[in-house]
């Protein structure tokens, strides 16, 4: 049999994700107002964030727009586990009534075939949003706009969206053992809300336990850093590509280790 | 009497609950973490502020705000939302609907389990924490069993507002984007996000109308004793009676209206 090579999984996704699209569409009432919740949501994450900030003007030495700038920021990298990774939360469901099985049975990579069936459409939103509010504080904050600021921006913008997906997958891939992932990936959402403020507010412990235990801090704060403070870069910024690669094969791996040696339930 | 039935749905959805020990493990270990962060986040944007109250909260009041809103949301929020989405979408809905029991009732009380569970182990966990952290920040008096009578409202208000969100399922059978709008909406306005004190002046008159305060905000100002004097209190207990009220009539009427078109496929 030919070997499956990167560029026969792209055109796999891209087969997939159109006949996902086409069948999402067919319920267009649904798609529209899925699209109205998502901006919803957004504007909602925004007017809290004005309204802490108006009482509020800084936290910690950091301002109202370097901390805008670390929320759009923890936005757009959170767009890639919300658009190609959202099956995870699905995870559970499969693993306990048994129709996980299914999925084992399909001649490509389990882990690329799971997460491939769904695309969650309503991510581009926040992709928008995520972007407008980095654009907008970026010039707030007056930093210069050279090819090399933006090809950072987007090498550390990879960086921490691989931070995220990692442990989403880690959450998920739980469920192999505990059965009911709910409460570690409600965990991890519930600190990937933190990722938007800056370690430094942090006690030593917790800062020790946010870039090593459960790494959030990777997700916006050590990226952003190379943006906004230039000159406090320390060496966890610049080792944070290989953190981010590193984990996500870690999760990866964790993952599919679960899912070999899971035992079934239901049918 | 009729009472054994709801006793028996309460009894079989905590059984449900316990299954997964590690999950149940888990989800008191992540409540306690979610504390911790939000201690030294609020601590420290409190630390930045440079005075001790702002908007008339001190930095326990607003961590006693916040956690308690967060542990009250663990256990108010049943999703039933997404359990009428599922039921119309899978078309067992009208199974649900042939029992011999009120829909919203049976709905109610079938969660209920959950909502025990959730109390005892998020709720009070967190109630006992916080007392011990804020030093006796709580004032223990009458304010505690007018608390518990602001929070049985408050649980109804929440339900029927579900339902009301549940009635509107019914004719666009787009379960993801209304239960989203519903959660973003209820949780910016009812003072989960950020305390309503912190809100500025014409969002804050128009939020104090609103239904939504009456399911956080009312009863945790009861509790810090944020109301004043009795007769403010009263005043706030009896525009929840009232919320009541209305929200019940309205939620019932517009199911019962709306059931009456209900379209399933399959099932």
């Amino acid at each position: 049999m030919k070997k499956k090579n990167f560029r026969f999984y792209l055109r796999l996704y891209g087969k997939i994700l159109a006949q996902d699209l086409k069948s999402k569409m067919s319920y267009r009432a649904d798609f529209i107002i899925s699209t109205i919740g998502m901006i919803a949501t957004n504007i909602a994450g925004f007017v809290s964030f004005w309204i802490l900030f108006r009482n509020f003007p800084t936290v910690n030495g950091w301002g109202y727009y370097e901390m805008l700038f670390l929320y759009g920021f923890s936005l757009v990298a959170l767009t890639p586990v919300q658009c190609f990774f959202d099956n995870n939360w699905s995870l559970r469901m499969y693993v306990r009534d048994g129709s996980f099985i299914k999925y084992c049975f399909r001649p490509v990579n389990l882990f690329f075939y799971f997460q491939s069936e769904v695309f969650d459409i309503k991510g581009l939103g926040q992709l928008a949003f995520g972007i407008g509010t980095l654009v907008y504080s970026w010039t707030k904050l007056a930093i210069a706009v050279t090819p090399l600021a933006i090809l950072k921006t987007i090498l550390f913008l990879i960086t921490a969206s691989l931070v995220m997906v990692a442990l989403q997958n880690a959450a998920a891939a739980t469920c192999f053992w505990i059965t009911n992932s709910f409460y570690v990936l409600d965990l991890v959402l519930r600190f990937k809300d933190y990722a938007k403020y800056p370690i430094t507010i942090f006690t030593p412990v917790f800062r020790f336990v946010f870039t090593f235990v459960i790494p959030i801090a990777f997700i916006a704060y050590y990226p952003s850093l190379i943006i906004l403070r230039p000159d406090d870069v320390g060496v966890l910024t610049w080792i944070s590509p290989l953190v981010g690669g590193l984990l996500f094969y870690a999760s990866y791996r964790f993952w599919m280790y679960g899912a070999m040696k899971y035992s079934g339930t239901g049918f | 009497m009729n009472l054994k039935k709801y006793v028996a749905l309460t009894k079989a959805g905590i059984m449900e609950n316990l299954t997964y020990r590690l999950s149940t493990f888990i989800m008191i270990v992540g409540n306690m973490l979610y504390l911790l962060v939000a201690y030294f986040l609020w601590k420290a944007i409190y630390a930045s502020s440079g005075t001790d109250y702002v908007n008339g909260m001190s930095f326990y009041d607003t961590l006693i705000y916040l956690t308690l809103a967060t542990a009250l949301f663990t256990f108010m929020e049943m999703y039933i939302v997404w359990e009428i989405g599922r039921n119309i979408q899978s078309g067992q809905i009208v199974r649900d609907l042939l029992i011999p029991m009120d829909y919203r009732r049976y709905l109610f009380w079938s969660y209920s389990g959950s909502l025990v569970t959730h109390f005892v182990f998020t709720f009070i966990p967190t109630f006992i924490v916080i007392c011990i952290v804020t030093h006796g920040a709580i004032p223990f008096g009458w304010n505690l069993p007018l608390f518990m009578l602001s929070v049985v409202m408050a649980v109804s208000i929440n339900n029927s507002i579900d339902f009301f969100v549940g009635g509107i399922c019914l004719y666009t059978e787009s379960i993801w984007g209304i239960n989203i709008m519903k959660q973003v909406l209820v949780a910016l306005f009812s003072g989960a996000t950020i305390p309503i004190a912190f809100f500025p002046e014409p969002l804050k008159t128009i939020t104090l109308h609103l239904p939504f305060q009456a399911i956080y905000n009312t009863p945790l100002n009861i509790l810090l004793g944020k109301s004043g004097d009795m007769a403010e209190t009263f005043t706030g207990l009896g525009f929840q009676l009232l919320w009541c009220v209305v929200m019940t009539l309205i939620s019932r009427g517009f199911w019962n209206f709306s059931i009456r078109r209900v379209t399933v496929n399959g099932g």
